[in-house]
């Protein structure tokens, strides 16, 4: 700011976020360092390495149907959530409309909800109208969590969006569905591709919501959970660090997608 | 309004500032007088907010020295040193009314409340605005009420000198002449030095006691506007100063000078030392066309291709035969040229009203 | 009517808006109305009594209540205290840095909360890592936090420090450099910019990361279950428990209520005070 003694604090601040980012994946650290612990009973130094764990984890069937289990939902909580988020956030931030202020509010206060709490009325509401639990009770109790992260993931996107491209697409003669295909949805695609890689990972963990909701079905986190509060197997850590494996892998395939995007952006404009 | 100055108040020796191997600044040297009006002018790029950033307090040059009344002031920060600046975006505090934005350097320094109120309304009414904005939020103020209370606040600050960082170049033009005139009646209120920033020469030329032009890092030319408006140093400077004919040149022999382009000959009034080759600046409004042109010294034959209407003024583009070059040449509105477009015309220029400059 | 109906954006508006409606205000209201229900009822049909409420504040619920609220009040301490200069480099210095820095932030919330909590429990355990280490490095052992109300905190300050982060970094690249310049300049000490310029400015960051932080730890579930053991129980523990093993709807929605309301006042104080518009859009 001015001159000269600036130059102190910029390094503390450096250090202190390096500190904050090892306390961040420290947990997760520890996580990989247990999965690949020979021993029934964890204990560091780990002193046998071991892979053994893993081999199980591939070979057990019902570990088969966890991480099932979790994928489907997963996947069907990003379709159904990025759907409706898009014109949600339409919603939220292109149009003006009387009402605007009160939608924006109600659809960001799931964020802010309890999730336990949210699981737990869920639950009461599925039962209170007949409806057996199951995975697909689960999909329903994560979108209303996540819709509205994405919605607002989107609308970051939307924001800078200018409506004077949709008016001149329709200007030049396009139909409204023509407009929404050929230019909103591939403006916004960037906020649509990163609110749906957040909507996979946000269900693919999450655990409040899935306790209360999957009723006989149960998804990697719920198992996880009752391990860890039942009793200490090592299949706990080694699930978590697949799991983690998974996160890490949907975020880089998404990157290599973006890059690839970009590149082929690149060249389609280069000429 | 010579280039005379009185006691420096501010003094800067062999400034330069580095951003890695870039060079924003490159060896300044520059006395300001106290109690007057100077102006930085130059293009964007051309270092002027790097220099004004160093002399506030806010960057360190990397070397040479600032020297204020005496003292070297280089490692003294802003809010020790005894100037202030006016941003240019103002820089207003959102969050607090325009009475607590200008008593804030006086709350700063300690000054009691009922003091501070008093210097407020002071400024209030030196600066027209009403008492009644005391209360109000620098919000809900137009962009010339912002202007005002951003030069309250810094007067409010009591410096000896004080910095503008170009602080009417977001405002219409109407707006922009009222200000410029309103800033020079305080300056002279207030008998305080300022220094003032702008790429616009015309706002420097309205303002001020002396100007420097400025481009890529280096004080091409310091003097008092007329100064540089008679003589400009070299190219840059001549074309800073708005339209001019600009034709590139060789020396011929004493005050003979010869197009690049067409070899046409001109000759000069005076030359600089040791000159070889260069431009001669012409500037429109000197120029005659048609049959007064006839007679002069300078003459380039062309035709009239358009004209625009510039107010007070009509402006009139030539194209010369043998090289094509656009000249421009200017009437003032209530006596134009008479004859038509596409008119076959010659149009000169007296030797001493052209400038040969060296770069 | 119709013609408001009409409107693009209402239209936009209408799926999520059902979505929302079916899954989350319904359940809210029929939550409202079990609260209101004669205690181990299972249907909404009884006459509607207070009797859970009653039975809730003549028992010791409040210790539960008064907990999360001080564990939820000591973390968004905490998490300002240690957010704040990471907040400030990335909204001021990193330039462009501060997106790899977001990223790198961003990823652990994507990793599901009890994983990383258990990975507290390796690191904390006796014998675990921390403890491991040293042993192995200087033989010393010292007592573990572990199942103590320290590992709690750990656990909420650890799982909601990117909820908090967040917000500071927009709050704080909401103050223009040129207005703490300014203020600076005219002759305002560090201290003073921060206090008078920094902290007004940047309060609907550090107010949407507090609030955010202190609701969200008010119904946390599993730092205290994963980490604390059974050293404290916290309200959403005794939701749990009212709606599964003491099989008592009204009281558990009775309770679901009242951390609802709470939470929901502060909620309303947030988003009476800021523009969403202009955090969101940064317009």
């Amino acid at each position: 700011m001015q001159a000269g003694k600036t130059n102190f604090a910029k390094p503390l601040i450096l250090v202190w976020t390096a500190c904050i980012v090892i306390f961040l994946y420290t947990p997760m650290v520890s996580v990989v360092l247990a999965s690949f612990s020979r021993k029934r009973y964890f204990s560091f130094p780990v002193e046998n390495w071991d892979t053994r764990w893993y081999e199980k984890a591939f070979t057990s069937l019902s570990v088969r149907d966890l991480l099932f289990t979790s994928f489907s939902v997963a996947a069907l909580v990003t379709i159904c959530s990025v759907v409706l988020a898009f014109f949600g956030a339409l919603a939220f931030a292109r149009y003006d409309w009387k009402g605007r202020k009160l939608f924006q509010k109600i659809v960001l206060l799931p964020i802010f909800f309890p999730q336990a709490v949210l699981g737990l009325a869920l639950l009461l509401w599925f039962s209170e109208l007949g409806i057996i639990t199951s995975w697909v009770t689960a999909v329903f109790a994560h979108m209303i969590w996540i819709t509205p992260i994405v919605t607002l993931i989107v609308s970051i996107q939307v924001y800078s969006f200018d409506p004077a491209l949709e008016e001149a697409a329709m200007d030049m003669g396009a139909t409204r569905l023509q407009t929404l295909r050929d230019v909103t949805i591939p403006v916004l695609s960037p906020g649509l591709i990163s609110g749906g890689v957040f909507a996979f990972l946000l269900s693919w963990g999450n655990f409040p919501l899935s306790l209360f909701t999957t009723g006989a079905d149960q998804t990697v986190p719920e198992w996880l959970y009752a391990k860890m509060v039942s009793g200490y197997t090592p299949m706990v850590p080694t699930l978590g660090s697949l799991m983690m494996a998974g996160a890490a892998i949907s975020l880089f395939v998404m990157y290599i997608l973006y890059s690839l995007y970009k590149m082929r952006q690149k060249r389609r404009f280069a000429a | 309004m010579s280039s005379e100055i009185s006691e420096p108040v501010l003094q800067l020796r062999n400034i330069v500032k580095k951003f890695g191997d870039f060079t924003a600044v490159d060896d300044i040297n520059l006395d300001i007088g106290d109690g007057e009006f100077f102006t930085i002018v130059g293009p964007s790029g051309s270092g002027k907010t790097t220099m004004i950033r160093m002399l506030v307090g806010m960057d360190r040059p990397s070397s040479g020295d600032i020297i204020l009344r005496g003292q070297r002031i280089n490692d003294v920060p802003a809010n020790k040193r005894p100037t202030c600046m006016v941003f240019q975006s103002l820089a207003l505090f959102p969050h607090k009314t325009v009475g607590e934005n200008i008593e804030f350097p006086m709350k700063i320094a300690g000054v009691e409340p009922g003091k501070r109120r008093e210097r407020a309304d002071e400024l209030l009414a030196q600066l027209r605005l009403p008492l009644a904005y005391y209360s109000k939020g620098v919000n809900q103020c137009s962009g010339g009420e912002r202007q005002r209370i951003a030069l309250a606040r810094a007067l409010a600050y009591d410096p000896d000198i004080l910095f503008f960082d170009e602080p009417l170049s977001s405002l219409d033009f109407r707006l922009r002449k009222t200000l410029e005139k309103e800033l020079k009646d305080i300056h002279r209120e207030t008998k305080k030095t300022f220094v003032y920033i702008t790429h616009s020469l015309e706002e420097a030329m309205v303002m001020s006691d002396r100007i420097g032009i400025m481009n890529a890092g280096e004080m091409i030319q310091v003097g008092t506007p007329a100064e540089i408006y008679d003589a400009p140093r070299n190219k840059f400077v001549g074309e800073f100063m708005g339209e001019v004919n600009t034709i590139e040149v060789e020396r011929v022999s004493e005050k003979h000078v010869r197009s690049l382009s067409d070899g046409t000959e001109f000759t000069v009034a005076r030359e600089p030392d040791n000159f070889e080759r260069g431009y001669l600046i012409i500037r429109p409004e000197i120029v005659k066309i048609g049959r007064p042109a006839e007679d002069l010294p300078n003459r380039v034959h062309g035709t009239v291709f358009n004209d625009y209407s510039l107010g007070s003024r009509i402006q009139y583009q030539i194209r010369s035969k043998s090289d094509q070059y656009q000249w421009l040449v200017e009437r003032l509105q209530d006596e134009p040229y008479e004859g038509k477009l596409d008119d076959e015309v010659y149009i000169g220029w007296q030797s001493e009203d052209a400038i040969l400059v060296s770069d | 009517m119709i013609r408001w109906l009409m409107q693009p954006g209402v239209r936009a508006a209408v799926p999520i808006s059902i979505l929302l409606l079916l899954g989350f205000i319904g359940p809210l209201l029929m939550v409202t109305g079990y609260s209101f229900m004669p205690p181990r009822t299972f249907s909404l049909t009884g006459t509607p009594t207070l009797a859970n409420f009653i039975s809730i504040i003549s028992d010791s619920y409040y210790i539960s209540f008064l907990w999360s609220v001080g564990l939820a009040a000591i973390t968004v301490l905490i998490l300002l205290v240690i957010c704040y200069p990471v907040s400030y480099g990335m909204a001021k210095m990193f330039g462009p840095w501060a997106n790899l820095v977001t990223m790198i932030i961003a990823v652990p919330l994507l990793v599901s909360e009890n994983i990383r909590l258990f990975g507290w429990v390796l690191f904390l355990l006796k014998n675990g890592i921390a403890d491991g280490s040293l042993q192995y490095l200087f033989g010393i052992h010292l007592p573990s936090i572990l199942y103590k109300v320290p590992a709690i905190i750990l656990g909420l300050v650890y799982v909601y420090l990117p909820f908090m982060l967040f917000p500071l970094v927009i709050g704080l690249s909401m103050v223009p450099n040129a207005v703490k310049e300014a203020a600076f300049d005219l002759g305002a000490s560090r201290f003073q910019v921060f206090r008078e310029i920094e902290v007004p400015l940047a309060m609907p960051g550090i107010l949407i990361g507090s609030l955010l932080v202190f609701v969200l730890a008010l119904g946390s579930l599993a730092e205290s279950k994963i980490l604390g053991g059974q050293a404290v129980i916290m309200i959403a523990d005794d939701i749990e428990s009212a709606f599964t093993f003491a099989q008592n709807w009204p009281k558990g929605a009775m309770l679901s209520l009242l951390l609802i309301s709470s939470s929901g006042c502060l909620i309303f104080f947030l988003f009476k005070r800021i523009d969403l518009d202009r955090i969101i859009g940064r317009r």
